[in-house]
């Protein structure tokens, strides 16, 4: 779950300033038939590294979606 | 569950899957079989080349680098699942063996792939077939997939079932456009329409003509090839179809009819001689039996048949040799023969090609058209009744895989004349060309490529449009395919159910065709069926209705020749005569015919037919001999002018099937079911439990056969209204309507579909009063609905005009919550360019330095570092979920959500592309919450819709005195009186029991009819004692009264009820109970439609229309006329003038013209006018008349600016429009 979190925390926040260049780091997707968690670059090829399927499906955020549940 | 009870699930599809089966396993083959080969000479070196096809092979749907999804490490099938969610096409090889000869030499084959054929879900080429539920769910498919559909660009598509004429089967018709064939021509005429074994087919009309002679003809579409070839053709036509002149309008859609004199084609079958013809045509007369019952056949026929053979001889054509001859030579002009070839052989072509296809015997060929001359003769002397063409009894199914054989023998023959054009081409150009090379031989064919073959086919299946030039004897060209939505189960479930009447009958004025006829008993459901445009023309068969396929029962396709030969070794034993070898004089009502799928096999003693109709049935359900069980025995018994009597056998593939029960004392003591068609049915005996045989004083004895249950009728979506036996019907046929538009629990596998727009209902639940059928066909794993607590009272008055209250606490709680998947694709390989490396990528405009919007905007918080939008996210309308970035310019464009409401990200699904491509296409999905607001629509299951008005807070609630519970649900008790739903009374009574029993109550309708005690019971309490109410003993009502009553509520379902806003006691008692109620896909949030500003058309600066470009609704004339009648002036130049094109104009009063003045030029801070209107900033700028040359008579006028265009319209046709402006007082 490590590698699909934001280091870049609120978005709202950083709105005012010129964001800095982050470097490319990989997101995490889940493979859809094996269900092993890929971390992928821009520019990797779209497969799972276990079996080979082609159909991944991004993980849910970690970011705080809802802050107040009213 | 096991599999057996999954069967009736499939039974419904099985239509679809078994056809497309035969398609692929026999029928193709046929089908290439029955190609004609191309022959193309070459004089020089004395060499003809002969080429055809073989053994068609369609392999399974395999993973194929056209569409990129493979891999070495996957299996090597591809998976339906994936097709669905990739936007692919579930396709499997088509490979043929082109086979070439010269000069008949040794066969050279050369195997070809015809590209990729779309298969059918659940098929026999399908990796699905056969799998278990377990298997289906690891495959991350339904548990309870039926198939049946195709995977094309990832919608589900299936093919309609279409009504076309039955096969081999013979219809008199009366019909005023025979006249418009010529001037001899009447109104009568026989149909015919002839099946090949490959399932093309050829329909031929035998037309009487005024002076007793009658023409045979047949359609066909001339190729373009030879039209241009042949300007003389009108000369050839007059000739061939004895009066009839080419039109020119048939020449342009190049289908024309020929028609040939009947005495000719007579001649031409068989060697005869005029005696023998006349002797067969007058065969059906006999002077004895002159106006007794079934005498079909009267004196003026001995007359007729002179004047057909008369008119032979006027042709100068005697011997067989001569009319062959003379036909092939009329018609050699017209079809693509090699000059070669003799006149008789051409004859002989036509004979074979277009003569009663579904023989293949000349003789077989003459008895059948002697046979039908005897029947349109009949009809023509009123000896025997005109049949109704719109009747179900002589129609039959076109079968997806029917016509996709039909549609592949099509392409490939069109496959064949292509090369052939362009092989001579280079024969003729290039001497040097060597038609023996069979290399050159390839490269030459390279031009022509085969694989279209499979890209028509798919062009078929996802357009729905037929891309061939010949009909292929079909009536329409387009509408063959629609979507199969999944909107909820039985909606998906009635796409395979639905029977269309064709495409040709819905622009009919008429509305004959769309009558329900007794003949669709027990087939096609009277209750299924839309109102409005489609009504009658869109049927669904019933749930029992089957269709008859080219498989015997083991599984095996039918010979129909062994078939014949036993039918008839049983027939001739009960005491038929056959026809060969030799014809007696035999004819009605002494002998009937007996036909085998349109082929005379002989005549019978009609005192002796029914004994034989009997055991030919006794024969089809033993299943012993090879009598095939879905023969169709129908014997038609002599009448006085009614259907031409005969014994007409049926076993060919298509027709609509049903099981009945043979009664017991028919045959054996069991249970015996039997397979009985349309045309059958209506000569047959059969009884219903609800019908007169309930009652004492009618006999027994007649019917042959019983219902198997009076629901039989009923089809699925129709079976599953809980008592509809109880509601006017009309109410029962919304109900069919409305639950297809249920927002329900679509499907258990919808994780893994992308449809571009699903509903689902949150918490659906299981209704408590069900029906039988909601078992048998798992309506269980796809719930529609919630069981709500429904009071019927006035309350408050927001319930008024089927307008209902729910409780506010109920919503909140989460009844009828939904939501709402949509899908959207972003697929950057189409932006891609031919030749183009990748240029595009999902990348967010910070994700490489120096790489900024356009807009400027924050994307952080919408987008993720891979261009893809989080996962969980909330967006609201105009946020970006997506962005793109050309890695040429550096720009980035951003895909922006186009909502009305919030939404959140449910999932987004990156798909693998080419091989080692980085990601170029995404699925994202999202969720839209849809909670029950004021305007959405809901519907019990009686066809009560209504229209949430208010939702009202718990506490003002009415509550039981008893109990203390709040209803759900408040309706109006003004929706039953009109409606008379009694069903959805049952059903809140049923509910109410059955909710305290805690138990599921059965709502099948026609329970208890047939029972005969309880009917007899009834009808002598009625006849004495009228006063008092009486219910039936076993009546619903009495049932669940009495169930309620023991519980302690009252026995008629209703309850003392308190006001919940002022606390007292409501002055009656409130009818409450539980009804199962269906939310609507209908809801405001996708609806609403409102605007002050907006878009304008460019040209009459009006407002434009369309919801999706905030446009308004249209005030026409109607509306207008309204508010002049109510004298509301001021309303009326409020909407029609300030707000719609307000416009204040400069007129010159001088010349009165409205285009003359225009603006000031010495004004140089730009135009006072801004779209006309005058800036409040600006100074008003004075105009100037450019034909007056002065601004003394300008004047403003304030108009709709539609009137200057109609001025700008009018002078451009030079048409002066001259304004008289005076002072207004």
């Amino acid at each position: 779950m490590g590698g699909g979190t934001d280091q870049t925390g609120d978005g709202a926040g950083t709105a005012g300033l010129i964001p800095e260049p982050v470097p490319l780091e990989p997101v995490t997707y889940t493979c859809g038939d094996c269900g092993t968690d890929n971390s992928l670059k821009p520019g990797d090829v779209i497969q799972c590294r276990e079996c080979g399927y082609r159909i991944l499906y991004k993980k849910r955020t970690r970011r705080i979606v809802q802050y107040e549940a009213r | 569950m096991m599999e057996a009870e999954t069967n009736k699930l499939h039974e419904l599809v099985k239509p679809h899957v078994d056809s497309f089966d035969y398609f692929v396993e026999r029928g193709l083959e046929m089908a290439v079989f029955n190609l004609q080969p191309l022959e193309v000479e070459q004089r020089l070196t004395a060499t003809t080349l002969r080429m055809w096809l073989e053994k068609p092979v369609v392999s399974p749907p395999m993973k194929d680098s056209a569409q990129l999804l493979d891999h070495r490490l996957l299996p090597a099938e591809r998976n339906c699942m994936q097709c669905r969610l990739a936007g692919l096409t579930y396709r499997g090889l088509l490979t043929v063996d082109v086979c070439f000869q010269w000069n008949n030499g040794p066969v050279i084959r050369h195997n070809m792939s015809c590209g990729r054929m779309p298969i059918m879900v659940k098929s026999n080429l399908c990796h699905l077939r056969g799998l278990d539920q377990r298997q289906l769910v690891s495959l991350k498919e339904e548990a309870l997939e039926m198939g049946g559909y195709f995977i094309c660009s990832g919608l589900e598509r299936i093919m309609r079932l279409l009504i076309v004429p039955k096969r081999n089967h013979i219809v008199a018709l009366k019909r005023s456009a025979f006249r418009k064939r010529g001037s001899a021509y009447t109104d009568k005429g026989v149909l015919m329409r002839c099946v090949r074994p490959d399932q093309s087919s050829v329909t031929l009309r035998v037309y009487y003509l005024q002076h007793g002679s009658a023409t045979l003809g047949f359609m066909y579409a001339i190729s373009q090839l030879i039209l241009c070839q042949f300007c003389r053709l009108d000369f050839l036509l007059v000739q061939v179809g004895d009066c009839n002149s080419l039109n020119l309008e048939y020449l342009r859609s190049r289908r024309q009819e020929f028609l040939v004199p009947v005495g000719i084609i007579l001649k031409a079958l068989i060697e005869t001689n005029d005696r023998e013809i006349f002797d067969q045509l007058t065969s059906v007369h006999e002077e004895a039996h002159n106006g007794i019952k079934g005498a079909v056949g009267t004196q003026l026929i001995v007359q007729r048949a002179k004047i057909i053979l008369d008119e032979v001889r006027t042709y100068a054509v005697f011997t067989r040799f001569q009319c062959v001859q003379f036909i092939g030579e009329r018609f050699r002009p017209l079809l693509e023969v090699s000059e070669s070839l003799s006149a008789v052989a051409v004859g002989e072509k036509v004979l074979k090609d277009f003569m009663f296809v579904h023989l293949d015997n000349s003789r077989d060929k003459f008895n059948l058209l002697i046979h039908i001359l005897h029947r349109l003769f009949a009809f023509a002397d009123g000896t025997a009744a005109v049949d109704n063409a719109d009747a179900l009894q002589h129609q039959e199914l076109l079968l997806p895989g029917h016509l996709l054989n039909v549609f592949v023998k099509d392409r490939m023959q069109n496959w064949l004349s292509r090369i052939k054009t362009v092989i001579s081409k280079e024969v003729e150009g290039n001497t040097s060309f060597d038609l023996q090379d069979l290399t050159k031989l390839l490269k030459l064919m390279e031009k022509v490529s085969l694989t279209s073959i499979c890209k028509d086919v798919e062009y078929l299946l996802t357009t729905g449009n037929l891309s061939t030039q010949s009909t292929l004897d079909l009536q329409q060209a387009s509408g063959f395919t629609v979507v199969a939505e999944k909107l909820n189960f039985l909606r998906f479930i009635s796409h395979f159910r639905s029977v269309h009447r064709g495409a040709f009958f819905a622009q009919l004025r008429t509305t004959t065709v769309r009558k329900l006829l007794p003949e669709s008993w027990g087939f096609l459901c009277p209750v299924h069926t839309p109102d409005g445009t489609p009504c009658g023309l869109l049927n669904h068969l019933t749930s029992l209705c089957q269709v008859s396929t080219d498989l015997d029962t083991r599984g095996h396709l039918k010979d129909p020749i062994t078939i014949r030969k036993s039918i008839t070794t049983a027939l001739v034993g009960l005491g038929m005569i056959p026809i060969m070898p030799l014809i007696a004089r035999l004819s009605p009502p002494e002998h009937l015919v007996v036909l085998l799928d349109g082929r005379l096999l002989g005549h019978m003693r009609s005192d002796l037919i029914p004994a034989a109709a009997t055991h030919l049935r006794k024969l089809k359900v033993t299943g012993t001999s090879e009598v095939p069980d879905d023969l169709e025995v129908a014997y038609v018994p002599c009448t006085f002018a009614g259907a031409y009597p005969g014994l007409f056998l049926y076993t060919t593939p298509a027709r609509f099937l049903r099981p009945v029960k043979q009664l017991e004392s028919f045959f054996r003591s069991d249970e015996v079911l039997e397979l009985i068609a349309p045309f059958e049915q209506a000569y047959m005996d059969i009884r219903c439990p609800d019908g007169g045989d309930t009652r004492k004083d009618i006999k027994l004895a007649v019917a042959t056969h019983e219902e198997i249950c009076p629901t039989a009728m009923l089809s699925v979506v129709a079976n599953l209204t809980p008592w509809s036996d109880h509601n006017q019907s009309p109410r029962n046929m919304y109900q069919c309507q409305m639950g297809k538009q249920t927002m329900g629990f679509p499907g258990q596998a919808i994780k893994f579909r992308s449809d571009n727009k699903l509903y689902r209902l949150q918490t659906p639940q299981s209704p408590i009063a069900q029906t039988a059928t909601y078992k048998d066909y798992h309506v269980d794993e796809f719930p529609v609905g919630t069981n709500a607590v429904v009071a019927v009272l006035a309350y408050t008055g927001y319930d008024m005009e089927d307008a209902m209250i729910l409780n506010k606490s109920s919503m909140e709680r989460g009844m009828c919550h939904g939501q709402i998947y949509k899908s959207e694709t972003v697929d950057l390989t189409e932006m891609r360019q031919r030749g183009d490396g990748i240029v595009n990528v999902f990348s967010r405009s910070d994700g490489q330095a120096g790489r900024r919007t356009v807009s400027g905007m924050d994307q952080t918080s919408f987008i993720d570092r891979d261009g893809l939008p989080h996962v969980g996210q909330v967006l609201k309308n105009e946020d970006p979920f997506c962005s793109v970035l050309n890695t040429m310019t550096g720009r980035v464009k951003l895909s922006k959500l186009k909502a009305s409401e919030m939404v959140v990200v449910d999932s987004v699904a990156v798909i693998g592309t080419g091989y080692k491509e980085p990601l170029q296409k995404v699925n994202i999905r999202m969720r839209h919450g849809r909670n029950p607001v004021i305007g959405d629509k809901f519907s019990s299951r009686h066809g009560q819709k209504g229209v949430l008005s208010q939702l009202w807070p718990d506490i003002d609630m009415p509550f039981s005195a008893v109990t203390g519970m709040r209803p759900d649900i408040i309706i109006n008790p003004h929706a039953f009186p009109s409606r008379m739903t009694i069903g959805m009374l049952l059903e809140s009574m049923a509910g109410k029991g059955g909710a305290v029993l805690g138990k599921f109550v059965d709502a099948t309708p026609f329970q208890n009819v047939g029972k005969k005690e309880f009917m007899l019971e009834y009808e002598s309490k009625k006849k004495h004692d009228f006063k008092s109410p009486c219910h039936h003993p076993e009546s619903a009502i009495t049932e669940f009264g009495q169930q309620l009553a023991s519980h302690g509520f009252n026995y008629h379902g209703t309850e003392v009820m308190y006001s919940g806003v002022l606390g007292t006691e409501l002055t009656c008692e409130i009818f409450i109970g539980i009804v199962y109620y269906q939310r609507l896909r209908h809801m405001v949030s996708d609806k609403f439609q409102v605007r002050s500003m907006g878009a304008v058309n460019p040209v009459t600066r009006q407002p434009v229309k369309g919801r999706k470009l905030g446009g308004g609704i249209r005030f026409g004339e109607m509306e207008r006329d309204a508010l002049l009648a109510h004298g509301a002036a001021y309303l009326l130049h409020d909407r029609l003038h300030a707000c719609s094109d307000y416009h204040i104009a400069d007129i010159c009063s001088l010349c009165g013209s409205l285009l003359s003045p225009v603006p000031l030029l010495s004004d140089k801070s730009g135009s006072g006018l801004a779209f006309g209107l005058p800036l409040l900033t600006s100074k008003v700028k004075k105009s100037v008349c450019r034909v007056c040359n002065t601004s003394r008579g300008i004047e403003r006028v304030a108009m709709p600016f539609v009137f200057r265009y109609l001025a700008a319209e009018l002078a451009a046709m030079n048409i002066k429009l001259t304004l008289n402006v005076k002072d207004g007082h």
